[in-house]
């Protein structure tokens, strides 16, 4: 894969590559102009961010202070962070164990009917989840579930698996079927065939297939709203919670969004190489 | 809060430029084309990231992000710290209801021993989690807050715990002193089932300088014709002329708009004998009139953003001018700051061919009948909803501030008569005004109620039919298709 | 003796092949039931309670109806505009971010100054929490009074507009959109990088022009991946919730199918019955769906079976 130089044709010096260049530019900022503004705003008081924009103006913490304190009895930040940090985490590793042998039995040595089970596993993406919020809390109320990182752990493995399956079954399909042979033919035993050989290749599109996970799993909001409202609520709750009912909150919600956001986002801008790498390779194989 | 203000501001700025310095260093190797790189940078930039998470957390915590003691952490389903008894607690997010929750931990629990944890949301969302708990013997919540609108209904459905003997029991809760209105809006068959945090009406709220100004004169019990032509009269480019809600829910818009619905001569359902839904009339004419009243009256001389707007945005453009005349809840006034309350001048709710049109709100707090702890959550209720809590608020913020409309001894107290003298009248006025039996002209199933129909259908209905009332408020769609799609609805249950 | 032990032979060989392939398929297993129990368990329970009439916020005691819940929710109008509204949204949202998507990758699959840089910006909002985006769209970008899109409008002498209540399905799908072209333009970005250079040399030297070049080479390359772009897109963009919970709060124009369906069971109406028979519908429309989007899947992994 080379990098980002196949492009065409437009001269680089040009006039018009000078444009092209800009215009990049400017589409960039413009992305990630709302981004800005809201970190921007968590810095401001209420009065200021409650006006007409401005660039300008007195940074506080003020905002932060605020909605990381303690609150007893309230859902506070650390508590937030505290529950969605462990379900986030635990649901992606689980995810992972179950995942890999799955893309492992999909595609190394793929059994019959590959394909059919693949498909099942898609096609339970696009069962709305809406539809199963009921009797999810029915069952979930009757295991004594709700409330606790638990369900939200299994029910995120389960919203993740169909997508880490796929993504991964495509990069144990990259890797050649020769050197597994060679392996095999030096005698080397399954483990040291999977760690010696398959691993090493596979390891980037796992990292980049459980960097998915953990987004999705981190910005999950109504599984969580309907399941667990009053105990181990996630960051989305937390978030959301500081929208004010009375009074102005514009610049207290900003700050909560920032801190709620950039986990994910500082993660996301680390891997986006291998997010590219792993799609490319995930995607069409 | 603002403590520390002279020194902040430069470190602050240079706070802010480091960020976005280390911002720009990330985002710089994340780009770099040599993924190399990326590995060489990634553990430094973790480490600027910390920093950052550090910085921002504050001296109020550098722990606070990170992890609690792992096993127990998974284990333990609440983060409350340890005490013999505690008891859950579901409120709404509003001034009145949180200063309670912030109240609670040093005068309550300090007291009693009972550790409460609290879940506040949003109105929308509570009233689905406690319909949903409450309905489903859920046994999540100990104590709930719920309305007027829940009370009676959860209450005949058994689902509540009734409270005549607990108060009975009870050395300071005195259940005679409540607000009959009240105390009957939110009993059975004479059981109380829960008990008012706060309560409501409805009345018409003006800035005095303003009518001064224009040289007009509001009058104490105006008629919706009169208040609408003041307020076209007074609306300019600068100051819109009323406020009324506009923002979707059975609750928000629904509440102001079904006030102007009944005296209008309207209503959504036409009752059977036996006191059960009818048919539909939001095919009537009335209801015809009394929508297109409303939108018009938004249109030629509401506030900015109608369709968004509610209780909270009202509550800002009043008290910072952009507003002449504000039609909502009586709660409104003990909130203003002392200038505003000052150039504040209250008119009952205005009618058209009713005599009364104000509501009768209260939100108060209940025991659901799963409830593990019953004493331990009627204690709570009974300290949240005494007499000696308006004590504690009064110390704390004054009496002014004290939660109004559930007790009798509030309004006869004379330091309150005095802090609250702007409004206390007036409220108290609104509230033995509301005409709960009878809020219309023709009969209705769900009494009593006035800005709601006291069935469980209408928060359905009451939602939907909103929504397409505040796109119509937004332009989005027609009066009369809203009307036609809100037919529709209210169809669905026709008895 | 030849005979029987070329049969033996043969019967160990199926014994030791059936042996292998069910130890082959014992990784597969746990993931396997794993999705079944969680995915599948709801809706062997709406299926049943479809058939009742089951209000939860009155006593009245489930009561088998039949098919009645299914013949009303044939005549709800608000269904039908429910999913009208899906269509609406998803197809929109889908189409305009591969597009903007593929326009962004090709401006950034070439060498200039900030290029990683600019990538980072353009990749953040993809990793912003869907409710963090609806709210901070409605009230920092669209909101009437102190709107960042108002406020620039109004330095160029335009009036500010109420654009979340005048454009309620719009704004929905600017912030989807604004979320899910970092996403396409990933996919696109690892297409482009996937294009053999020599065979782009080749076509620069035959004197072929920029925009030959593209419609001929690189397009069809893409191809692949713009489906799968539109597959991934589609997948998560008819589930949306949290961007019309956070922005308009539903409404005409903006109820989809999630929406609509949250709001019969826990949303307002709490006609479990009623909401469960919609979910049974919405399952058999989302596994056509499925089947279709499968069969675009399908052709993606053509290619490996050759």
């Amino acid at each position: 894969m080379s990098q980002g130089n196949t492009g065409p044709v437009v001269g680089q010096r040009s006039l018009g590559g000078y444009l092209l260049s800009l215009l990049a530019w400017i589409v960039g900022v413009m992305f990630f102009f709302p981004v800005f503004w809201m970190a921007l705003s968590g810095f401001k008081t209420e009065a200021e961010a409650n006006a007409d924009p401005s660039l300008i103006f007195d940074p506080t913490l003020e905002q932060f202070r605020t909605v990381t304190a303690d609150k007893p009895g309230l859902l506070d930040a650390a508590e937030a962070f505290a529950n969605s940090a462990w379900i986030v985490a635990i649901s992606t590793v689980l995810c992972m164990a179950l995942a890999i042998p799955a893309a492992y039995a999909l595609s190394i040595k793929p059994i019959g009917k590959w394909k059919d089970v693949l498909f099942f596993f898609i096609s339970t993406k696009f069962l709305p989840i809406v539809a199963a919020i009921l009797p999810l809390w029915l069952i979930a109320d009757y295991l004594d579930l709700r409330n606790t990182r638990l369900l939200l752990i299994i029910l995120y493995t389960a919203m993740n698996l169909p997508l880490a399956v796929w993504m991964l079954r495509s990069f144990f399909a990259e890797v050649p079927k020769e050197l597994i042979e060679a392996a095999q033919i030096d005698g080397a035993s399954l483990r040291s065939q999977i760690t010696s050989v398959i691993m090493p290749i596979v390891a980037p599109g796992i990292a980049a297939t459980a960097l998915l996970c953990v987004i999705f799993a981190w910005n999950e909001f109504y599984l969580a709203i309907q399941l667990n409202t009053s105990d181990a609520s996630t960051v989305p709750i937390w978030v959301n919670s500081a929208v004010e009912f009375q009074g102005q909150f514009l610049a207290q919600l900003s700050a909560a969004a920032t801190l709620a956001t950039l986990p994910v986002v500082i993660a996301g801008w680390l891997a986006q190489k291998r997010m590219i790498r792993g799609l490319a390779m995930g995607a069409i194989k | 809060m603002k403590k520390k203000q002279s020194t902040e501001p430069r470190s602050m700025r240079i706070l802010l430029m480091s960020m976005l310095a280390i911002f720009a260093v990330v985002a710089a190797a994340c780009g770099s084309t040599a993924s190399d790189a990326v590995d060489a940078v990634e553990g430094a930039a973790d480490d600027a990231a910390e920093a950052v998470e550090e910085v921002v957390e504050g001296d109020d915590g550098e722990e606070a992000m990170e992890e609690e003691d792992g096993e127990e952490a998974m284990e333990e389903e609440s983060a409350a710290p340890a005490g013999d008894r505690s008891i859950t607690v579901a409120l709404v997010g509003n001034d009145n209801i949180e200063k309670m929750a912030e109240l609670a931990p040093e005068n309550f629990t300090a007291e009693t021993g009972i550790e409460v944890n609290f879940t506040v949301l949003d109105e929308q969302t509570l009233r689905e989690v406690t319909t949903r708990e409450v309905g489903a013997g859920g046994d999540q919540f100990d104590v709930v807050q719920i309305g007027m609108f829940e009370t009676p209904q959860f209450g005949a459905n058994g689902w509540l715990v009734g409270l005549n003997d607990l108060a009975a029991a009870s050395d300071t809760y005195d259940i005679d002193d409540l607000i009959p209105a009240v105390r009957n809006g939110l009993s059975v068959d004479g059981e109380l089932y829960s008990s008012p945090f706060y309560a409501e009406s409805s009345f018409v709220m003006y800035r005095q300088s303003f009518m001064d100004e224009a040289g007009i004169t509001v009058p104490d019990n105006p008629t919706w014709d009169q208040i609408a032509d003041i307020a076209r009269q007074i609306d300019s480019d600068e100051v819109a002329g009323i406020c009324l809600r506009g923002k979707p829910g059975w609750g928000d818009l629904g509440a102001a708009f079904t006030t102007v619905l009944n005296t209008f001569g309207g209503t959504w359902w036409s009752a059977n004998e036996d006191g059960s839904i009818g048919t539909s009339q939001v095919d009537q004419p009335e209801f015809a009139e009394a929508l297109n009243f409303y939108v018009d009256l938004l249109n030629d001389a509401g506030e900015d953003d109608a369709a968004n707007s509610s209780f909270n945005e009202c509550k800002t453009l009043f008290e910072e001018g952009k507003v002449a005349m504000w039609y909502d809840a009586t709660g409104a006034a003990s909130l203003f700051p002392a200038e505003i309350q000052a150039d504040t001048s209250f008119a009952l709710a205005p009618t058209k061919v009713t005599d009364n049109s104000g509501w009768l709100w209260a939100w108060t707090l209940a025991i659901p009948v799963s409830t593990t702890d019953q004493d331990a959550a009627w204690q709570f209720i009974d300290w949240a909803t005494n007499a000696e809590y308006h004590q504690l608020i009064a110390d704390t913020d004054g009496w002014a501030a004290v939660p109004p409309g559930t007790r009798q001894s509030l309004y006869a107290n004379p330091e309150y008569q005095e802090a609250a003298s702007a409004f206390a009248q007036r409220t108290l006025d609104a509230m033995l005004a509301a005409p709960i039996d009878n809020p219309g002209t023709t009969p209705r199933p769900g009494l009593p109620g006035v800005q709601y129909v006291g069935v469980p259908e209408f928060q359905d209905v009451g939602t939907r039919c909103t929504e397409q009332f505040s796109a119509a408020i937004g332009g989005s769609v027609s009066v009369d298709d809203a009307l036609a799609a809100c037919h529709a609805i209210a169809s669905e249950y026709n008895g | 003796m030849t005979s029987t032990s070329t049969l033996s032979r043969d019967e160990q060989v199926k014994a030791l092949q059936k042996k292998d392939a069910r130890r082959r398929r014992i990784p597969l297993l746990p993931a396997l039931i794993f999705t079944i129990v969680v995915t599948q368990t709801p809706f062997v329970f709406s299926l049943y309670f479809g058939f009742l009439k089951w209000r939860g916020n009155t006593t009245a005691p489930r009561e088998w109806i039949g098919f009645k819940n299914y013949t009303d929710a044939f005549q709800n109008m608000f269904f039908r505009e429910a999913a009208w509204v899906s269509i609406l949204m998803t197809v929109s949202a889908v189409l305009l971010s591969v597009i903007f998507g593929t326009l962004i990758a090709l401006l950034l699959d070439r060498k200039f100054f900030g290029q990683g840089f600019v990538r980072t910006l353009i990749i953040t909002p993809f990793l912003v929490m869907p409710v963090v985006a609806g709210l901070v769209w409605k009230n920092q970008m669209f909101s009437f009074n102190f709107g960042v899109i108002n406020w620039v409008l109004n330095q160029v002498g335009i009036e500010s507009r109420e654009w979340v209540s005048e454009f309620p399905l719009w704004t929905i799908v600017i912030v989807l959109v604004w979320q899910w072209t970092p996403f396409m333009m990933l996919i696109m970005l690892a297409g482009l990088q996937g294009q053999s250079s020599s065979v782009l040399e080749a076509a620069k030297v035959d004197g072929a022009s920029a925009s030959a070049t593209f419609f001929q080479i690189t397009l069809p390359h893409l191809r692949p991946y713009l489906e799968l772009g539109v597959l991934l897109g589609s997948i998560y963009l008819i589930q949306v919730y949290d961007h019309i919970f956070t922005i308009t709060g539903g409404g005409p124009g903006s109820t989809n199918i999630p929406f609509f369906v949250n709001q019969r069971s826990f949303g307002a109406a709490f006609a479990y019955g009623s909401a469960s028979a919609y979910s049974i519908l919405v399952v058999i429309a989302a596994i056509l769906i499925a089947n279709f989007g499968l069969r675009v899947l399908s052709g993606l992994l053509e290619g490996e079976e050759a």
